[in-house]
């Protein structure tokens, strides 16, 4: 009986170790110790039947956990390096917040390209029936100021000389955009990623040719992303 | 990464109320927690192994219990064990959890009332 019950728990034993290693930086050795202290007491109360229900148990387990396991290895490896990168597409979500003193448009994409002091940002999108784009524009996490200028150094129409702009990141999921001047503020920005990277909130105030403004866009991440090569 | 708010979680999965349960007065080993919820729930409730440490894989990785880094008593310690315990979020769910299931019982209570 000894020699019997010795098979059973390195059978138990082998099959903890199949674990996937993901379970097992969790885990630690805890099952396979649990499963081998454990036979002999089921074997003991509850006999043959018990011993199946604990093998079910593992045997169910485990392909669960490789499953999940890969599940999780193919969504990292869709998902892009950076949370903001990418291509994204404006949604009819009910978050969406516009200012009635502007057009609103019909469609809305950005795009958002890491640089080393946080991203190039292209917005496009069609309004009352035509396409158009803005500036290219460029978007500081590193928490530092600039003066708030296009990509050539050049001034912007409608921004005051002198204006500067900043950006950080509050968290790896947000980022925060301003600009100022004289410490007035001219305009913020909130950018703000969902947990499973698939949803963009932005929010913009400030003041406009209009006068002052709120708006609430909540974007979807274009998968795939058109502008990158297929492979 | 940001945590979900403690409402997405409800209502529990059995099996993690169970385990989170067993967490609320102290931390517990794997064999301790089984054992507890087996006698908590009269023989009734099993948590078998492979079942036990797939959800405390998962409600570690959630956020709702943790690996103790304390020790017990060396001479009540079993130096192989790991010791688990409820995080902050984990109260806050299980307050939660058992908030709900008093306002399912209330409306249960209230419908029998209704019958009589």
């Amino acid at each position: 009986m000894r020699t019997w019950m010795s098979g059973c728990q390195a059978v138990y034993r082998r099959l903890s170790r199949a674990f996937p290693h993901e379970f097992r930086m969790v885990c630690g050795d805890g099952l396979e110790r649990l499963g081998e202290d454990l036979a002999p007491l089921i074997w003991r109360d509850q006999g043959v039947l018990g011993l199946i229900r604990l093998f079910t148990d593992i045997a169910l387990r485990l392909p669960l956990e490789h499953m999940m396991t890969w599940v999780n290895t193919t969504k990292e490896a869709t998902m892009t390096g950076d949370l903001f990168e990418g291509t994204w597409k404006a949604t009819k979500s009910e978050r969406v917040q516009w200012d009635p003193a502007y057009p609103q448009p019909q469609q809305t994409c950005l795009r958002l390209e890491a640089t080393e002091t946080g991203y190039l940002m292209v917005a496009y999108g069609i309004v009352d029936g035509q396409a158009c784009a803005e500036r290219p524009q460029s978007i500081f996490s590193d928490g530092r100021r600039r003066p708030l200028v296009d990509l050539n150094g050049r001034p912007i129409p409608g921004v005051p000389a002198g204006a500067v702009t900043f950006g950080g990141c509050p968290d790896s999921h947000t980022l925060e955009v301003g600009a100022e001047i004289d410490g007035k503020v001219l305009g913020a920005g909130t950018y703000k990623v969902s947990a499973d990277g698939n949803t963009m909130t932005v929010t913009n105030e400030g003041i406009g040719l209009k006068g002052p403004f709120k708006v609430i866009t909540v974007f979807e991440r274009v998968v795939p992303d058109p502008y990158l090569p297929v492979s | 990464m940001p945590r979900k708010p403690p409402e997405t979680f409800l209502p529990l999965k059995s099996n993690w109320l169970h385990i989170l349960l067993s967490l609320v007065e102290g931390e517990q080993h794997g064999y301790g927690i089984m054992q507890d919820v087996l006698e908590r729930s009269d023989g009734k409730v099993r948590l078998w192994p492979a079942t036990l440490y797939g959800s405390l894989k998962r409600l570690i990785q959630e956020g709702l219990i943790g690996e103790s880094s304390e020790r017990p008593a060396p001479e009540l310690d079993d130096a192989r064990r790991r010791y688990y315990k409820l995080t902050p979020l984990g109260r806050r769910v299980l307050d939660l959890e058992s908030e709900r299931l008093r306002g399912l019982v209330r409306a249960l209570q209230a419908k029998r009332k209704l019958e009589a």
